[in-house]
């Protein structure tokens, strides 16, 4: 049979999201839901339908503006609806499509078998990590790394989230990719997607951390590396870009928006590093670069 | 990865026992968020919490992949802990069903502090005391 639910609201002062919560609670609900609309806190609870009057609502209203009145608040506002149940385990799938990226790759979420393609197939388990393929900046970086000649390289993936660049390089023909990030959600998001794709621990290898990490655990330099992360996190970076590469060594930075490319590029060039291209997508930028000899010989 | 904040969602849940049943399913579902990865996740970090309600505030991504962090206990579970009591009082003017110590209100302050609405100890004494003090719960030395 399908349950119903009340879906029962609380809009208040900030201050009285602790009392709201102990309130609610007395409905038997296995939790609350709160979300900041502007200088005022939302609690939502849901309890069953059938099993809780409207007037037991009712009097839960009065209570909880008669609470915050005797503490000084103000008033909060109250309301409820009837809400159906959905199979909530599944439902959130419908957000999520098989999409063609550029010319060669096609990403597809693990629960959906992708049709007969020529493209590279990505599987995708979409969720705790950035880099589902859905934003401007991921897209911009699978751009540019078909664009380049991967076959038999070695790359670094600085801020690696979901993996989804590193496993994408090596579906392009790397050999070899070293991904980092520094949330630890992020580090196993991307092994999950290593072994959803069948590339095995020592193709990808992935750790927490940063550039720092990278630099110990590498072999050699690479031969390129992404960075897909904002601005400021990138700024902060390029003083250790050649920590890990060697000249003529190529970087795809991204997570830029367009009016800071050319902030960057001042950057990079005082490190010895050239824009080769910038590529727009919305609001967005991505700069790919490669590194001079100048900086060896500076070095 | 360049991660732009599209939501920020607080969920008061029980530990270790998160399931796509409201209100996680409704909260996380409208955003399209990956429901039984971040369950998942929650209840691994939260196995040795169980018993106990951690809310977590989750961050929704503009690519609608999220991230998270646990937070302290709401005020009243810590006050119910540190009374010793099962449950609150559903007639606190009248009923008292506990009472916790000063020491105790500011050490619950003091856990409270990062995740509450104020600047200092002695105002998140003051929530704390009001929510005690609506729950039956009253505070001596």
């Amino acid at each position: 049979m399908n349950q119903s639910w009340w879906e029962f609201q609380v809009t208040g002062e900030p201050s009285l999201e602790e009392l709201l919560f102990w309130r609610l609670q007395t409905l038997g609900a296995q939790g609350t839901a709160s979300q900041v609309i502007g200088q005022m806190v939302r609690l939502t609870v849901y309890v069953p339908h059938p099993q809780i009057s409207e007037e037991t609502l009712t009097q839960l209203a009065q209570q909880l503006q008669a609470d915050a009145l005797t503490l000084g608040y103000t008033s909060p506002t109250v309301g409820w609806q009837i809400i159906h149940e959905e199979d909530w385990a599944q439902s959130w799938k419908a957000f999520w499509h098989i999409q063609p990226v550029g010319k060669r790759l096609l990403i597809c979420p693990e629960w959906q078998t992708p049709p007969p393609t020529d493209r590279l197939v990505l599987r995708l388990n979409p969720g705790s990590a950035f880099g589902t393929g859905e934003h401007a900046t991921t897209q911009l970086c699978l751009l540019a790394l078909e664009a380049q000649a991967l076959t038999g390289t070695i790359l670094a993936d600085i801020g690696c989230g979901s993996g989804i660049l590193s496993v994408a390089a090596l579906l392009l023909g790397a050999d070899q990719v070293y991904a980092v990030d520094t949330d630890p959600l992020a580090v196993d998001a991307a092994q999950a997607g290593r072994d959803l794709n069948g590339f095995t621990p020592k193709q990808m290898t992935v750790a927490q951390g940063s550039i720092e990490q990278l630099a110990q655990r590498l072999p050699q330099p690479v031969d390129g590396f992404c960075c897909n992360i904002l601005a400021e996190v990138i700024l902060r970076l390029i003083p250790q870009f050649h920590e890990i590469t060697q000249p003529g060594s190529w970087g795809i930075l991204s997570g830029l928006l367009a009016a800071q490319g050319a902030q960057i590029a001042d950057v990079l060039q005082g490190y010895g590093w050239h824009v080769v291209q910038e590529q727009y997508l919305g609001d967005w930028c991505c700069l790919q670069i490669q590194r001079t000899d100048a900086l060896s010989q500076a070095a | 990865m360049a991660k732009k904040v599209v939501s920020i969602i607080k969920l008061a849940i029980p530990a270790g026992k998160a399931n796509p049943a409201p209100p996680i399913g409704p909260a996380l579902g409208q955003h399209g968020v990956n429901i039984m990865m971040f369950c998942k996740e929650y209840n691994a970090r939260t196995a040795d919490q169980v018993g106990l309600v951690v809310p977590v505030e989750i961050s929704v991504f503009e690519d609608r992949s999220f991230t998270f962090i646990l937070k302290t206990p709401p005020a009243s579970v810590l006050i119910k802990k540190a009374a010793g009591i099962e449950t609150g009082s559903g007639e606190p003017n009248r009923k008292k069903v506990g009472q916790i110590t000063t020491a105790q209100l500011r050490e619950i302050a003091q856990t409270k502090l990062p995740d509450l609405n104020a600047n200092d100890v002695e105002a998140a004494m003051r929530i704390v005391a009001g929510t005690a003090r609506n729950m039956g719960v009253t505070v001596a030395d």
